[in-house]
């Protein structure tokens, strides 16, 4: 139980620190993998970047659509499709730009009385992840990235626990 | 000791027949079959009318008499009041309007009330900002405003008497439930169990909206109302303090949900009111452990039989001790008298979230029968009749299977095989007839820490349609289900594309209706669940169907308007399992048949027919 609980733990300071952690490490990842155009990996490390191969997705993203589903999905449906109580994030990701996404996540919105989204300047999960959440967004609007839980490109989760 | 207790029962009876007409007042309006004065039908719950002018052999000749708008988006819950004053009484989701409606004059608004009440209780309402109605007693209507304010207005003129304040949406607390009147007291619950509240039901005055009493569904027993020496569970005494503070590790119980936010039942001769309590706190099993194994949570996920006089709890029976499915423990308790070997017995019977039909002894609380109505429910094989406790299936437990772990295949989902949408029981059948969901789901748990008016959920879930058994409609979400209550069978299913999110009406004209998420109101034989009629409505029907007779016609009234937790699950439409990630779904999404919109709809047999 313990080691579980310590486990998950480590697990959950790894997430946050997963976009420091990648944006830091980036000259090396370009380095180390090989087999991807270093544009390519080079775009993974920016708001709304994304690499899906085979229906598996960078780090990032996973992470995204981790955070998408624990703090988002309540309200806008599963997989970013939207929901009868709130819009299709994926569609709004096609139109928006990472800064009023941003925006709206930290600052909540209030469109008309009985239509609010709350803010999650406070909450540090979603605020640290808002690069990554763009990202999963983006790569689900692309029509790349299907509906459901990706997998992770297995050398770039290597590199991710290295 | 029963000496003593009649003579209680007795005293406070006499006390509360001197103070208040209003239970004599409700009782009244429930046992004249042309009314429909509460919103399950009568006190126990049994969302059965007598009325018997619509029948089988004409219900094909139904017709829609008038419909109106209630000019707000949003899931629409609940449904009409008739108290014999000519006029319908409804609500609406998130702002909480009230309108008196004309039936003379094809609705035509008598009065209208919209509380002023502070938005920003939206974010805190999980599953959409639904309200499940109105509660009339003498000259009086009764609403929980989303906010947590319990209003009272003057049925008459739609005038503001009285509010109170029962919750704070700054901590997570909001309301969607509909209060029941009695005695001489309005009681409520509260939700928000996803947001780490600690979940309580009160009473207020039905005059002036002070408050009575309060019961807490966790904590110490002072708080809980409960006397370990009296307080029945399984049918014997607790015995043990505390269980509600000793069950939880250090703290976690003042974050631990039990939120009672679905239907109170009461039975006017045991003088008892009945409800279950929601899921404990967050969604994580992990977070609830004492020494890291498995803790019971008391009292979240259970029924309660209290004394609605001053909160004393007769009873309790946990239905699900440490949740790890977020089986939210609200569904409605029925109250039904039945005869099980030979004996007359006075029963509870519950379609619980868990997939499983519940009966039990109301007096005592004993468990009489657990069987499952969904047959896919995997996370239990069985209830243990001893100990009344589930034999959880290790594969499906994701406690077992760990945090940070996706437990796939999880049968029933939390949605439940069956949410908030209240069934109905026949006295002329002795059926419960029931919608119910069809869908499963995969479970992470992960840790999660409390913040105040944060979500407190700790669990990522996905959902998909569950195995179709042979015979069964391919891709169905839902079933319509007559339920033999005391033999633990269904006894037939009318299978549905998308989960039956509406209350069920039966009627003594041998029919039972229900609605549908694309918006269908259907009315189908009692007998043999054989579709008969139907109508679609502009919108989903989340709301429960009702009937009552005015100037000698039987109508059926429904509102209309998709939402609540179903049409933020469903309104894309589930994965197949079956098929690999990506693939072009080829379970519907219910965005495709319907959108937002609240309208009630009143219909009645064309004048040659009546």
């Amino acid at each position: 139980m313990l080691n579980k609980k310590s486990r998950s733990k480590h697990i959950g300071i790894l997430s946050i620190a997963v976009l420091a952690l990648s944006i830091t490490t980036a000259s090396a990842d370009n380095q180390n993998v090989n087999n991807q155009a270093p544009s390519e990996q080079q775009a993974s490390q920016e708001p709304g970047s994304f690499i899906v191969k085979d229906g598996k997705v960078d780090p990032n993203t996973y992470q995204g659509y981790l955070t998408y589903t624990r703090h988002c999905q309540a309200c806008h449906g599963p997989d970013a499709l939207g929901s009868s109580f709130a819009p299709s994030l994926s569609k709004a990701a096609e139109r928006r730009s990472f800064a009023e996404i941003a925006s709206t996540i930290a600052g909540g919105l209030q469109i008309q009385p009985g239509r609010v989204m709350p803010s999650f300047a406070e909450d540090p999960s979603v605020i640290s992840n808002i690069g990554n959440i763009y990202s999963y967004l983006k790569a689900r609007a692309s029509g790349e990235l299907g509906r459901g839980r990706p997998k992770v490109i297995e050398e770039m989760l290597n590199e991710e626990e290295g | 000791m029963l000496p003593e207790t009649r003579l209680a029962i007795a005293t406070i009876g006499l006390l509360a027949i001197s103070m208040a007409q209003a239970n004599e007042n409700q009782l009244e309006l429930q046992q004249n079959p042309d009314l429909w004065a509460t919103q399950l039908g009568n006190y126990q719950g049994h969302r059965y009318s007598e009325l018997d002018q619509i029948t089988r052999e004409n219900v094909g000749q139904l017709q829609p008499q008038w419909q109106f708008s209630t000019g707000v988006l949003r899931g629409h819950e609940g449904g009409p009041l008739y108290v014999g004053d000519g006029r319908l009484y409804i609500h609406t989701p998130f702002p909480n309007k009230v309108f008196a409606l004309d039936l003379e004059d094809e609705g035509r608004i008598i009065w209208s009330y919209e509380p002023d009440q502070d938005f920003r209780v939206i974010p805190v309402m999980c599953c959409d900002t639904v309200n499940r109605g109105l509660a009339y007693s003498d000259g009086k209507l009764f609403l929980g405003q989303a906010d947590n304010t319990l209003i009272a207005l003057d049925a008459e003129t739609g005038e503001l008497l009285w509010d109170a304040s029962n919750g704070d949406h700054t901590i997570g607390e909001s309301n969607t439930m509909s209060p029941l009147v009695v005695h001489d007291k309005v009681i409520m619950g509260i939700s928000g169990g996803e947001f780490g509240i600690r979940g309580h039901m009160t009473a207020y005055n039905v005059e002036t909206g002070e408050r009575e009493w309060r019961g807490y569904s966790n904590g110490p027993d002072d708080d809980v109302l409960i006397d370990p020496e009296t307080t029945l569970m399984m049918g014997e005494p607790i015995g043990e303090s505390d269980l509600g503070l000793t069950t939880w590790p250090e703290g976690e119980w003042e974050r631990g949900g039990g939120a009672p936010w679905g239907w109170i039942t009461y039975d006017p001769e045991l003088d008892l009111i009945y409800y279950g309590t929601g899921n404990p706190g967050t969604w994580n099993p992990e977070q609830r452990t004492v020494d890291g194994e498995p803790a019971d949570n008391k009292w979240a996920i259970t029924v309660f039989a209290r004394d609605p006089n001053n909160g004393e709890v007769k009873w309790v029976y946990q239905k699900v001790p440490f949740d790890e499915w977020d089986y939210d423990g609200v569904n409605e308790n029925q109250l039904i008298d039945i005869e099980i070997d030979g004996e007359q017995r006075k029963g509870l019977a519950i379609i619980d979230r868990t997939g499983f039909g519940f009966l039990l002894d109301r007096e005592t609380g004993e468990l009489l029968v657990a069987e499952k109505y969904a047959p896919e429910t995997n996370w239990a094989s069985h209830y243990d009749m001893e100990t009344g406790r589930p034999v959880v299936n290790d594969e499906f437990s994701t406690f077992a299977q760990g945090v940070d772990v996706n437990t796939t295949d999880i049968c029933p989902t939390a949605m439940g095989a069956k949410n908030m949408q209240p069934s109905s029981y026949s006295p002329d059948t002795g059926l419960i007839y029931a919608g119910i969901n069809r869908i499963c789901m995969n479970y992470e748990p992960f840790e999660t820490n409390y913040v105040a008016g944060q979500p407190y959920v700790g669990a990522t879930l996905t959902m998909m349609p569950a195995p179709v058994e042979e015979g069964g409609m391919e891709g169905r979400m839902g079933s319509f289900i007559a339920w033999d209550p005391v033999k633990g069978e269904v006894v037939w299913e009318v299978d549905e594309r998308f989960a039956v999110w509406s209350g069920a009406l039966t009627t003594a004209g041998n029919l039972a209706f229900y609605g549908t998420l694309e918006g269908h109101i259907k009315a189908v034989d009692i007998e043999t669940g054989e579709e008969l009629w139907r109508f679609k409505t502009p919108s989903g029907i989340i709301g429960n169907i009702n009937t009552f007779r005015h100037n000698g016609k039987q109508y059926i009234g429904v509102l209309s308007g998709v939402g609540g937790w179903a049409g933020i699950g469903l309104a894309a439409g589930l994965e197949n399992p079956e098929e690999g990630l990506g693939a072009v779904s080829a379970f519907s999404g219910l965005d495709e048949y319907t959108k937002l919109g609240g309208i009630l709809t009143v219909f009645a047999l064309p004048d040659s027919d009546t």
